[in-house]
């Protein structure tokens, strides 16, 4: 006989009783209390008993004094670790909202404690971490004892447990819940060092989460709406997306870029940021560095570094913004949550709309071209050279967008702006530069592709072609269609040629014909023949504006095989037509020329009759693919007109070995009436085929003559 | 005074009811504002309260005045306005008592049905004044009074018109101090000793709703009382606690009782099962008990005022103990079903006196209690109570003083005086006086049959 035999007793009675009659159940326990009041079991059954009765106020006061008078007892702390687990999930049974309701009958202090401990007894990182931010969320004043430590133990966990990406589940917790708690309370005194260090943890997993790629599963389920670009986090439709080790609803992080923009406007505050008062917006942080920046030579010592760092921390960030913004509108199928329903990628590409102009003004580009092309030999000192007019010519680039099809065009050309704004300061000051190499070299930005196509674009605007065509040889590696990726669209294949076209326009602008041609022929033999003849209108509004522009205009194209295979002959029409109209006498390129001016006709016309005249100039001339290629009513016309008297009786040898053929009828009687005869022929089949698909026409020609158009070029 | 009578005198009677109510009006008015301590009305103006408000016969022979049923309602309703009009409460007190203190006259008969057709009154027409009063009165009054006041509620309320039970179930919010006294004296009249003197269910259903609503109710007038030794003898008790033990001690046998009676009768008129009623309210007591640990030790008074008697428990305990006899007699039904009813019994006496003793509301040691429940017959639980939580010299187990006031005397204390006999093995009711129980072990693994049997 015991005292625990006695408890036994006392308890077995009340759960005997309990089904029937509660009421008596409890007396049996208040009794059993008096006697035994330091026996756990018998609290335990009066707690368990209004518990499972969900009597909030009964079941907290009863576990208030279980955690008061035995605090030892695993029972209690598995009970606790229950209602903590409660707390934490977000779940809406009515269970869970009973234990969280019970934990709010607590008092503070006791629900303080409670967390404590069990933030004590809990091993796993996460959970551990999740624990105690519940007690800094309650309470406040927890927050300068605990905050630090709880966002370091994070940062440490992330470190040790060797995550990929930045975007984990410590450092969300880091970033999202323990960094604002801990540099809004003002209670806490954080050096600048470390305020700093955390604003990069937070930076980096922003714009990790922003940018981060789409699901192999949710990539083609996005919604039907355009999308504004303003928030690109927020996650639509069906896509979902799950941070390891966090559930779905706790993976999602709203507003992104204005969750970031609030910790710079605290930090700043609290960092004594020159000319801080509250940053508005992303554009406003990067006027007032941009301020800054012109007192930061005068400054010296810790003010200068202290003023680099804003510089850099807000430059930077303002950089990756706006080159995401920009990307996410050229090549939306890149991230996750930004819609690429509507637009598919664009290709920045040199601008060839005046590609029909006479070609004086071009000479001077021509020169331009040929000079660099020489000193281009792949050396360092060229590079640089290159580098600097590039530079030059960066200046007041337009570029060009058809504004139907992008219906965001002003605010992509602007994010396109200021990222190129942002990196130029950053490059303004070597103090500059190093801090911000530093911060992509922590952050590893080599590897952020996106980041590259900005790259990529922001030199090709700037004019460094050669940089570019290596930027873009790099990319490609990295960017070939992967299998499995194949989308029934065709739409990888069509990126993968974005690199390429992009490359053809880059050896186009730096002279390198050739290579352009090579590139873009490339690019031809992918694409499937056209079935419908081009809608007209497509291009015209963007010609109509470019007509009075120098030829050093930029545009973005739709990479879809509409867009490109018109901007592909435009490119071989551009390669040939300084060679075409040289002086000495080229008849093959003056042919192609010929062949590709039937596009966008009547564009063409006046470098048809400048081509008109070189060959009356001539007075003869050679091209045996003629009759292959030109369908062209107008100039079936006049090339039939050339042989005329009234004409003049230009010689022209446009039928396959026709030359052989002149040379046998020498022998013979009559031999111009039968060399008259197949010509005649010849144009009248050529006129019954006017009606056929033009671009068609023209496709066959660029894999046809592959071999020849390149052949034909230096 | 004098010539006051001498006006009042050819009045009507309800005319000269009203004039000497208005004139006591003024007359304690003035009292209250001379400043005379303690304001005491004459015995001039009590005569001619006797006289012309209660109608007493002044003298042998002299005729009655009688007031017709109209004008003594009129009169209440005047009555009523009088004390809702007057907004200082001692004037209030003073008028009240110079009307219904009992002067132990042939005049009280008369006062006593005029207090409680006008309690009554105040009750059905929400006069809270009127209620306070009347609760004070409860408070000084002789018991016997006061249950005849309490009867009168519960004959109007509960007996004589059916649904009118919601109107009384209102004093609760209307004045908790009278609700408060109004169940002690109820528990006082109704004593489960015959099928009379059981409370109706009606009226307990609401006293259960009333105590689980809010428990310190029961411990209202205990709480607004400055100090114990003013209590008046034989008024009634503080709280109602003694008299709710009883009930739901009493209430298995006696219910039992009634429910064998109303199925010879073979009437069962689907009344709701007063169990559970009884179940709730014992659990209520319990913890009534429980909140006065702190209560007393805020007042003071802890260890020296007992809230249940030592006497009412004796009482109650050979109350019970003849029950139980009868019930062993004539078992009309089965006799497990008796023997239930006779352990539920003791279960609840066992709980309500260890929860007493350990909250300071009984005074006494273990053994004083063995003296009186030594008729009793077996039950586990009371046998453990009366012996007292097992204590080991090196257990953790160590009760704290706060659960346990009479640690000094119980059990160790208490025990260690006794004698240790041989083990008792008899497990039926004890007739031995205390001395003879053996004494409590301390130690492990003695063996010790009056412990439960688990």
């Amino acid at each position: 006989m015991s005292a625990q035999k006695d408890c036994e007793f006392l308890v077995k009675r009340a759960r005997e009783l309990v089904s029937e009659d509660p009421c008596a159940a409890k007396a049996w326990l208040i009794t059993a209390r008096t006697l035994y009041p330091t026996d756990f079991s018998i609290q335990y059954e009066m707690y368990n008993i209004e518990r499972n009765a969900e009597k909030t106020a009964s079941a907290g006061r009863l576990l208030y004094d279980m955690f008061i008078n035995f605090p030892d007892q695993p029972i209690v702390w598995r009970e606790i670790s229950v209602i903590t687990a409660a707390l934490r999930s977000d779940s809406q049974d009515k269970h869970a909202q009973f234990l969280r309701g019970l934990f709010e009958t607590l008092p503070g202090r006791v629900q303080c404690e409670m967390l404590l401990k069990a933030t004590e007894q809990c091993f796993n990182t996460l959970e551990k971490a999740e624990m105690l931010l519940l007690l800094l969320k309650r309470f406040p004043e927890s927050v300068v004892q605990h905050g630090v430590n709880l966002g370091e133990t994070l940062l440490e966990a992330e470190a040790s447990e060797s995550v990929e990406t930045p975007v984990n589940c410590f450092r969300k917790l880091f970033v999202c819940d323990v960094l604002p708690l801990v540099i809004n309370n003002m209670d806490m005194r954080l050096p600048t060092s470390l305020m700093q260090k955390y604003i990069l943890k937070a930076a980096e997993f922003y714009i990790g989460y922003v940018t981060r790629g789409p699901s192999p599963d949710g990539q083609l389920q996005g919604t039907q709406d355009s999308g504004t670009l303003k928030s690109p986090g927020i996650s639509r439709g069906s896509q979902r997306y799950v941070i390891d080790g966090l559930s779905e609803k706790s993976s999602v992080v709203a507003e992104p870029w204005e969750r970031l923009l609030d910790i710079v406007t605290v930090v700043g505050a609290r960092c004594e940021w020159q000319g801080d008062k509250g940053q508005r917006s992303y554009v406003d942080m990067l006027l007032r560095v941009k301020e800054l920046c012109r007192y930061l030579p005068g400054l010296e010592g810790e003010t200068r570094s202290h003023c680099c760092s804003q510089v850099v921390i807000c430059a930077a960030l303002v950089l990756f913004r706006s080159a995401f913004l920009y990307v996410s509108a050229v090549q939306p199928a890149l991230f996750q949550g930004v819609s690429s329903m509507n637009s598919g990628p664009w290709i920045l590409v040199e601008d060839l709309s005046s590609v029909y102009r006479d070609l004086e003004m071009d000479r001077g580009a021509l020169k331009h071209a040929h000079k660099k092309r020489k000193l281009a030999d792949g050396r360092e000192k060229t590079m640089s050279s290159d580098d600097e007019e590039g530079l030059g010519k960066g200046r007041g680039r337009h570029v060009l967008v058809n504004k139907m099809e992008m219906p965001s065009w002003s605010e992509t050309l602007e994010s396109f702006r200021t990222a190129r704004e942002s990196w130029d300061l950053l490059h303004s000051h070597d103090g500059l530069e190093v801090e911000f190499k530093k911060i992509c070299a922590v952050w590893k930005t080599d590897s952020w592709l996106w980041f590259r196509i900005f790259l990529t674009d922001m030199i090709i605007y700037q004019g460094q072609y050669r940089k570019a065509l290596s930027s873009l040889h790099q990319m490609a590696a990295v960017q070939q269609p992967q299998p499995g990726q194949q989308s029934p669209s065709g739409q990888a294949g069509l990126e993968h040629h974005r690199a390429l076209i992009q490359q053809a326009s880059c050896h186009y602008a730096l002279g390198e014909y050739r290579m352009a041609c090579e590139k873009l022929l490339d690019v031809v033999s992918g694409l499937l023949p056209p079935t419908q003849e081009p809608i007209k209108s497509t291009d015209d509004q963007g010609r109509m504006k470019t007509k009075t522009r120098k030829g050093n205009d930029l545009r973005l194209l739709p990479c879809t095989s509409k867009a490109v295979l018109p901007f592909c002959l435009q490119l071989m029409l551009a390669c040939f037509k300084l060679r075409a109209f040289a002086d000495n006498r080229d008849d093959l390129s003056l042919g192609h020329v010929v062949v590709l001016l039937q596009h966008d006709w009547p564009q063409g016309e006046m470098l048809f009759l400048k081509a008109v005249d070189k060959i009356c100039q001539q007075g003869s001339f050679q091209y045996e693919n003629f009759f292959n290629y030109v369908t062209n009513i107008d100039m079936l016309e006049e090339f039939a007109y050339l042989r005329t008297p009234e004409g003049g009786r230009i010689q022209l040898e446009l039928l396959p070995n026709q030359g052989m053929l002149i040379k046998h009828h020498t022998v013979t009687r009559g031999i111009t009436k039968g060399v008259k005869e197949d010509f005649r022929l010849a144009m009248e089949r050529q006129v019954s085929r006017c009606g056929e698909n033009l671009l068609n026409v023209l496709h066959r020609f660029c894999i046809n003559e592959k071999i020849i158009i390149i052949q034909s070029l230096p | 005074m004098g010539d006051i009578r001498q006006s009042l005198l050819p009045r009507d009677v309800l005319s000269a009811a009203k004039e000497l109510l208005y004139h006591l009006d003024i007359y304690i008015c003035n009292l209250v504002q001379s400043g005379r301590q303690p304001p005491q009305v004459d015995s001039k103006t009590l005569e001619l309260v006797e006289e012309f408000i209660l109608h007493a016969p002044k003298d042998r022979g002299a005729p009655v005045r009688k007031m017709s049923a109209l004008q003594e309602l009129q009169l209440l309703e005047i009555m009523c306005s009088c004390f809702q009009e007057q907004s200082r409460d001692t004037v209030r007190q003073l008028m009240f008592s110079a009307l219904f203190s009992l002067q132990g006259n042939q005049a009280d008969e008369s006062r006593m049905v005029l207090l409680g057709k006008l309690v009554s009154m105040a009750v059905a027409m929400g006069r809270v004044p009127i209620l306070e009063c009347a609760a004070s009165w409860l408070q000084r009054t002789h018991r016997v009074y006061c249950v005849r006041l309490a009867q009168v509620l519960v004959d109007d309320y509960c007996s004589m018109v059916p649904g009118s039970v919601p109107t009384l179930q209102n004093i609760h919010s209307m004045s908790p101090r009278f609700c408060c006294q109004f169940i002690t004296a109820v528990t006082t009249l109704y004593d489960l000793s015959s099928e009379e003197l059981t409370p109706p269910l009606e009226l307990l259903q609401m006293i259960v709703s009333w105590i689980q609503d809010d428990p310190r109710l029961v411990l209202i007038t205990f709480l607004n009382t400055p100090l114990s030794g003013s209590q008046p003898i034989s008024s009634l008790d503080v709280t109602p606690l003694g008299g709710l033990v009883r009930w739901c001690v009493k209430a298995p046998l006696a219910y039992k009782r009634d429910k064998k009676q109303a199925l010879t009768d073979g009437s069962s008129d689907g009344e709701p099962d007063p169990r559970p009623l009884f179940s709730a309210l014992h659990l209520s007591v319990l913890q009534v008990f429980m909140l006065l640990p702190n209560i007393l030790n805020e007042k003071g008074l802890f260890g020296l005022l007992p809230l249940l008697q030592m006497e009412s428990v004796a009482a109650l305990t050979s109350d019970l103990s003849r029950l139980l006899d009868q019930a062993d007699k004539h078992t009309h039904t089965s006799q497990a079903d008796a023997q239930a009813s006779s352990q539920l019994a003791l279960d609840r006496l066992a709980q309500a006196l260890q929860v007493a003793m350990a909250s300071g509301a009984l005074l006494c040691s273990r053994e004083d209690l063995r003296a009186i429940c030594s008729r009793l017959p077996h039950n586990n639980l009371l046998q453990l109570v009366l012996s007292g939580p097992v204590m080991y010299y090196n257990n953790i187990h160590t009760p704290p003083l706060a659960y346990s006031p009479h640690a000094a005397h119980s059990p160790i204390a208490s025990h260690a005086t006794l004698p240790a006999h041989a083990p008792h093995t008899s497990l039926g009711p004890h007739p031995a006086p205390h001395a003879q129980y053996p004494a409590q072990p301390f130690m492990t693994g003695m063996p010790f049959p009056f412990r439960p049997s688990h």
